[in-house]
């Protein structure tokens, strides 16, 4: 029989038997421990996501003939802008493709644009996720862009068979090269701060000590062609307020996000038609 | 009953689903939460954190070694869906677990009363060594500990209004299976 003493502790050494077990435990061991905790898991939180979407369209055929009428309306005169918008854009993509072939210039990335639901959305102090309803069964990569009418949403950081989760830029571990809109000097983006009662905001640092920005006239900052997969011009934010960093070289301030992050339905991923730009 | 239930001991099991369910059911308050509005105020947001219920009962009515299973389970489950280095969950929640053990001798074990407080407190802990795992990659630390504490009084206030209810859940399961939740005998029930 062990002795008493022995026996009070012994919850302690059980502890300590699992901690020295689960660090000697190989990393593959754990990733597979890892994935197949999250797929166990994954059907719930799909099923949670196809029950609202349900739930939606039951609260939407309620809606009276009228209503649909005026939203139909609506939708036609949203399609002719898109038309318009479309058209440009084609004329656009002509004449980059003209002028990167008169001056020699290696072709932007291209994407693929898959449209994904958002399954959850996990948005604490801590960290800024979301579970998407697309994985390796629509080719998402790890780094993969993600974005939304609003511009930037994150980066996919982790792929599953059917879904993704998504970092977002209001999360304290991501980070982008910016600029300012209509100028190249990039900046150092990261999200992080979070607020239970203020839409989220981001900081920046290394900004050009010429930039100027007042509550009236804040500065909207892009996606510089310096970051990673981003493409260059993609909405981040507006600076709302600059002052000058510790060593006076460069300014560091606030960057206020779209509120709409907090309550996205819809994102799409930007797949890379070449993998190895990810 | 199935002959395999009759033969097995699934109290691990049993307390496992628990609080998958309640995982779960978190998970989609988060997702609401995320973003919402109240009364005039037009932006609220919180996250609901209470990894600390999900020890109370393996530590207070649970055989030990059943319940070292399914707070292992309980951590891991916890860690797939967090970004934090696999095995966290898992060995906080095995700290507070082992603290609980140590002295249940000493604990009213049956009631709720006694449970939210364990839930409590244990909660304060994990919140406490999660945040300062992650605050460091927080731009601004000191505005973050505000959210961390806004998010700290959702969660405990949730705690206190669920805990009876979570333990009475497990409670009833052990009785579905007709099975005692410390000896593990089938005629307790």
């Amino acid at each position: 029989m062990l002795p008493k003493r022995f026996d009070q502790a012994r919850p302690f050494v059980t502890l300590g038997a699992i901690l020295l077990l689960w660090l000697f435990l190989s990393l593959g061991i754990k990733t597979f421990t890892r994935a197949t905790f999250f797929e166990i898991q994954a059907p719930m939180v799909l099923t949670d996501s196809y029950v609202q979407d349900l739930q939606t369209f039951w609260s939407n055929r309620l809606h009276s003939k009228d209503e649909l009428l005026k939203a139909g309306r609506d939708v036609a005169g949203l399609i002719a802008d898109y038309d318009f918008g479309v058209q440009q854009n084609k004329n656009l993509q002509a004449e980059i493709l003209r002028l990167e072939n008169m001056l020699n210039l290696p072709p932007m990335p291209a994407f693929r644009f898959e449209p994904a639901r958002v399954a959850s959305r996990d948005f604490s102090a801590w960290w800024n996720r979301m579970i998407i309803r697309k994985g390796e069964n629509y080719g998402i990569a790890v780094g993969a862009p993600v974005v939304f009418a609003g511009g930037v949403v994150g980066r996919v950081t982790e792929v599953y068979r059917y879904t993704a989760v998504v970092d977002l830029i209001t999360s304290p571990t991501f980070r982008i090269a910016a600029s300012v809109s209509g100028d190249s000097r990039p900046m150092s983006y990261q999200g992080g701060l979070n607020y239970s009662f203020k839409s989220p905001h981001g900081t920046v640092e290394n900004v050009p000590i010429d930039v100027v920005v007042s509550k009236s006239m804040p500065q909207h900052i892009v996606t510089s062609p310096l970051g990673g997969v981003f493409p260059p011009g993609l909405s981040i934010g507006e600076i709302t307020s600059l002052e000058p960093s510790a060593d006076g070289m460069f300014k560091i301030g606030e960057v206020a996000l779209d509120e709409r992050l907090g309550s996205l339905t819809e994102v799409t991923v930007l797949v890379p038609l070449n993998p190895d730009e990810l | 009953m199935p002959l395999i239930f009759r033969r097995a001991d699934p109290r691990w099991l049993v307390v496992f689903l628990a609080n998958l369910l309640l995982w779960s059911l978190l998970g989609t308050a988060n997702h609401y939460l995320s973003r919402f509005s109240f009364l005039w105020i037009d932006y609220c947001s919180f996250h609901l954190s209470i990894g600390g219920l999900f020890v109370v009962y393996p530590a207070l009515r649970l055989s030990s070694k059943h319940g070292w299973f399914a707070i292992s389970l309980t951590g891991l489950m916890m860690d797939a869906l967090e970004p934090v280095p696999f095995g966290t969950n898992m060995i906080l929640l095995g700290l507070v677990y082992a603290t609980l053990l140590y002295g249940r001798q000493r604990f009213p074990r049956e009631g709720s009363i006694f449970g939210i407080v364990v839930a409590l407190f244990s909660n304060l802990f994990l919140i406490i060594c999660l945040t300062f795992m992650m605050i460091g990659a927080s731009p601004r630390p000191a505005e973050a500990w505000m959210r961390v504490f806004g998010d700290l009084i959702a969660s405990q206030l949730t705690i206190l209004l669920i805990t009876p209810w979570f333990l009475a859940l497990q409670d009833r399961s052990m009785e579905l299976f007709g099975i005692h939740p410390i000896t593990g005998r089938r005629s307790a029930y």
